[in-house]
């Protein structure tokens, strides 16, 4: 009997350690778990915190939906892997403990013992470990380093270019769409680039543009 | 299998997926399988010869409204395992493009031509006795001719191309502007998400209109599966039709042909070979010697902004080393994949970031001869399992351009650079810091490296016994079934292969008309 009760209580606070407490699922997330959103979030604090050197930190940068949008797009495979490095990491501090007396999944950790926990992995020995903290960073980098607030602030953000009419314009509809759609035909084709180089005071293409006050 | 016949396409056209409401059956003379350069180059060739040519690519075309600008959203639309495929044994990033076109889409347009002393190599080590350079001159020369191939002028080079230059200026080492295959370039330094501005001559721009207006008719969204064979001859292939981007499958596709020309790329091709019953392989060669050139990567951070946003991706290049086994050059692509190598993590790693617009990032290809790999069929998938080791002597050779990139950096002014090697500091401020790269062993996963050029996994060689193809391209088993992809080559190119991939290509298709 005593066993079973120890089995069971195990049992609960592993189901509570990988499942409990996370806040409610945002409805606006396809793909990512509240519990993935929750770590994303704290990752992104710990990699990119709010210390003035940039415009947004990386929870201002709104990872879990950057990412969210990007596994839509990934192949099962592919959207398996980064989802299992996610856990991965969320949980791992059962076998690299963080400083300090618990045993608290990642995203529970103070900002300063995530980033000081993460810092670890990237120095680590073990080959494996700082492949998986490359892997954590590139994800969380892609999302932070695209925010067009962040390009903008260190002058990266595409600019907007007018592009000729050729011969895909004519001759392929838009991926997924039928030739039905291709509004142009070969009597409408422009001059091809001249070669002149771009304004880099030019204005951005409209994605990359600041919110008008 | 059931298979209906379709409306008898238009000659010279070009079918995408939203038209597909039925299975496709095709009679041809030629099926090409892949439209990357190598494909793209084969199909304009036998259809301006007058014959009737089917290309077949399993992505969509794609036009400027459909690429992103964002980079993880653009790889995942534009190549294959969303640009997140690797290889096991030595871990090395590498990539595959899944649109019509293929690579020449997504890639920075470099067209040099090898050194003679490689075809030499190739010749004499793989009995290849027509396939010295002097034999692939016309070929280069029609390529080049017909994609505008010319170095990159220096009112796009912008200054992260030209410190590059005075760097190599000042230590005595020839540099150049690269050949590429643009027109009009504007320096905008999108290559990798695709050119907006149409400059760059890739395939879905140049030779594919021009193959359809030869007559060549191009299904995508088509996913050859099996090559149909009866032991001794082939007699077309089959796959299926797949949504663009999700994969997902539907209406049967096969194409009887009296010749196949597989130019599926060199992950690719052999995985389609091993599907269709081990095809093409007494000896035992399809899928083995894969190969890469492995890039390392410098960064250096200049004293004042040098607006790296402007100027051709890739501008410069020093063929200096090519004999010691390494090519050196320029390098942009968006700033979060060029970030991906930045080392720290927190506010260490912000400050880098905010650095990025003084920032120029260097880059050299390495000759791992000595570096072998093989490519498998992954379990009831397409997608290849890549197996690779990077030998010791290869990594020295790594460790090696990594020091003379750090010489160029610190001779064109730079402040500090960062090499990535672990064991290093993350920061260098001078080249004395950079020492350990000539004086120490570092082992092989001690630096990040990417290879997205892949070859000889379908060998040429001259001995039926030794190689899959003959120089020719045609396989030595199978008398009708041709591989035309940087499979065949019997070792790298020491340079970009694109360029000598078409080459080559181009020579196969003359070949193949004559026997047409």
């Amino acid at each position: 009997m005593i066993v079973w009760t120890l089995i069971a209580m195990i049992a609960a606070w592993a189901g509570f350690r990988l499942f409990g407490g996370y806040p409610a699922p945002e409805a606006s997330l396809e793909v990512l778990a509240p519990r993935e959103a929750a770590f994303l979030d704290a990752a992104a604090e710990a990699m990119f915190p709010a210390v003035g050197v940039l415009p947004i930190s990386g929870r201002e940068a709104e990872l879990p939906r950057y990412v969210d949008r990007w596994l839509v797009l990934l192949p099962p495979r592919q959207k398996f892997l980064i989802r299992a490095l996610l856990f991965l990491v969320e949980q791992a501090t059962i076998f690299f403990p963080a400083p300090g007396p618990s045993l608290r999944r990642f995203s529970s950790l103070s900002p300063p013992a995530r980033e000081a926990w993460l810092r670890a992995w990237g120095e680590s020995g073990l080959g494996l470990r700082r492949l998986v903290f490359t892997s954590l960073r590139a994800v969380l980098t892609m999302g932070y380093l695209g925010h067009p607030a962040v390009l903008r602030h260190v002058h990266l953000a595409p600019l907007e270019i007018k592009t000729p009419i050729g011969p895909s314009e004519w001759l392929y509809p838009r991926a997924g769409y039928p030739p039905s759609s291709i509004e142009y035909s070969e009597a409408d084709r422009t001059p091809p680039s001249d070669g002149t180089p771009l304004d880099l005071r030019g204005l951005l293409h409209p994605d990359y543009r600041a919110p008008e006050a | 299998m059931s298979v209906e016949a379709a409306p008898e396409a238009a000659p010279g056209a070009v079918r995408v997926y939203a038209e597909y409401d039925r299975d496709i059956h095709e009679e041809t003379d030629v099926v090409v399988v892949g439209s990357g350069p190598s494909g793209s180059v084969v199909a304009f060739e036998i259809a301006q010869a007058g014959h009737r040519v089917v290309l077949l690519e399993e992505g969509p075309p794609l036009r400027v409204e459909d690429f992103e600008l964002d980079a993880s959203r653009s790889m995942a639309r534009t190549m294959r395992e969303a640009g997140l495929r690797a290889t096991t044994g030595s871990v090395i990033s590498t990539m595959q493009a899944i649109c019509l076109g293929g690579g020449s889409v997504v890639n920075s347009a470099i067209c040099p031509r090898p050194p003679a002393f490689v075809f030499d190599r190739w010749s004499t080590r793989f009995d290849l006795a027509q396939t010295t350079r002097a034999d692939l001159e016309p070929h280069f020369d029609a390529v080049g001719e017909f994609l505008g191939i010319a170095p990159t002028p220096e009112a796009v080079q912008g200054q992260r191309n030209l410190l590059f230059r005075d760097g190599c200026e000042r230590l005595g080492i020839s540099s150049e502007p690269i050949p590429r295959n643009v027109r009009g370039c504007r320096g905008s330094g999108e290559c990798f998400t695709g050119c907006r501005s149409h400059a760059k001559q890739s395939m879905d721009i140049s030779y594919i209109p021009a193959a359809i207006e030869s007559g060549a008719q191009v299904f995508t969204s088509v996913q050859v599966q099996k090559v149909r064979s009866n032991g001794s001859r082939v007699g077309g292939v089959e796959g299926q039709v797949v949504e663009p981007f999700t994969g997902r499958r539907s209406h049967r596709v096969r194409v009887d042909a009296r010749y196949v020309v597989l130019a599926a790329g060199c992950m690719a091709t052999p995985v389609l070979l091993q599907h269709s019953g081990s095809l093409a392989n007494a000896s035992g060669q399809v899928g083995r010697n894969l190969q890469f050139h492995p890039g390392v990567a410098v960064a250096g951070i200049f004293p004042e902004p040098i607006n790296p946003q402007f100027g051709a991706t890739q501008g410069y290049h020093s063929l200096a080393f090519l004999e010691e086994g390494f090519k050196l050059e320029t390098l942009w692509a968006p700033a979060p994949v060029l970030a991906v190598r930045t080392p720290g993590s927190g506010a260490e790693l912000q400050q880098r970031f905010a650095e990025i617009s003084k920032l120029a990032v260097w880059d050299g290809i390495i000759s791992a001869d000595h570096s072998l790999g093989s490519v498998k069929a992954r379990w009831r998938s397409l997608d290849p399992a890549l197996r690779w080791n990077l030998d010791p002597r290869d990594v020295k050779t790594m460790l090696r351009a990594l020091y003379v990139l750090s010489e160029i950096f610190f001779a064109a002014g730079a402040q500090k650079i960062m090499t990535g090697v672990r064991g290093m500091p993350d920061e260098l401020f001078s080249l004395e810091e950079a020492e350990p790269l000539r004086s120490e062993v570092f082992p092989p996963n001690a630096m990040l490296t990417g290879g997205n050029h892949a070859f000889c996994t379908t060998r040429m060689h001259g001995d039926p016994k030794q190689g899959v193809v003959d120089e020719f391209g045609r396989c030595h088993d199978l008398d009708n079934l041709y591989i035309a992809d940087t499979g065949i080559f019997p070792q790298c190119t020491s340079v970009n292969p694109m360029f000598t991939g078409m080459a080559l290509a181009r020579r196969q298709a003359l070949q193949l008309v004559e026997r047409l």
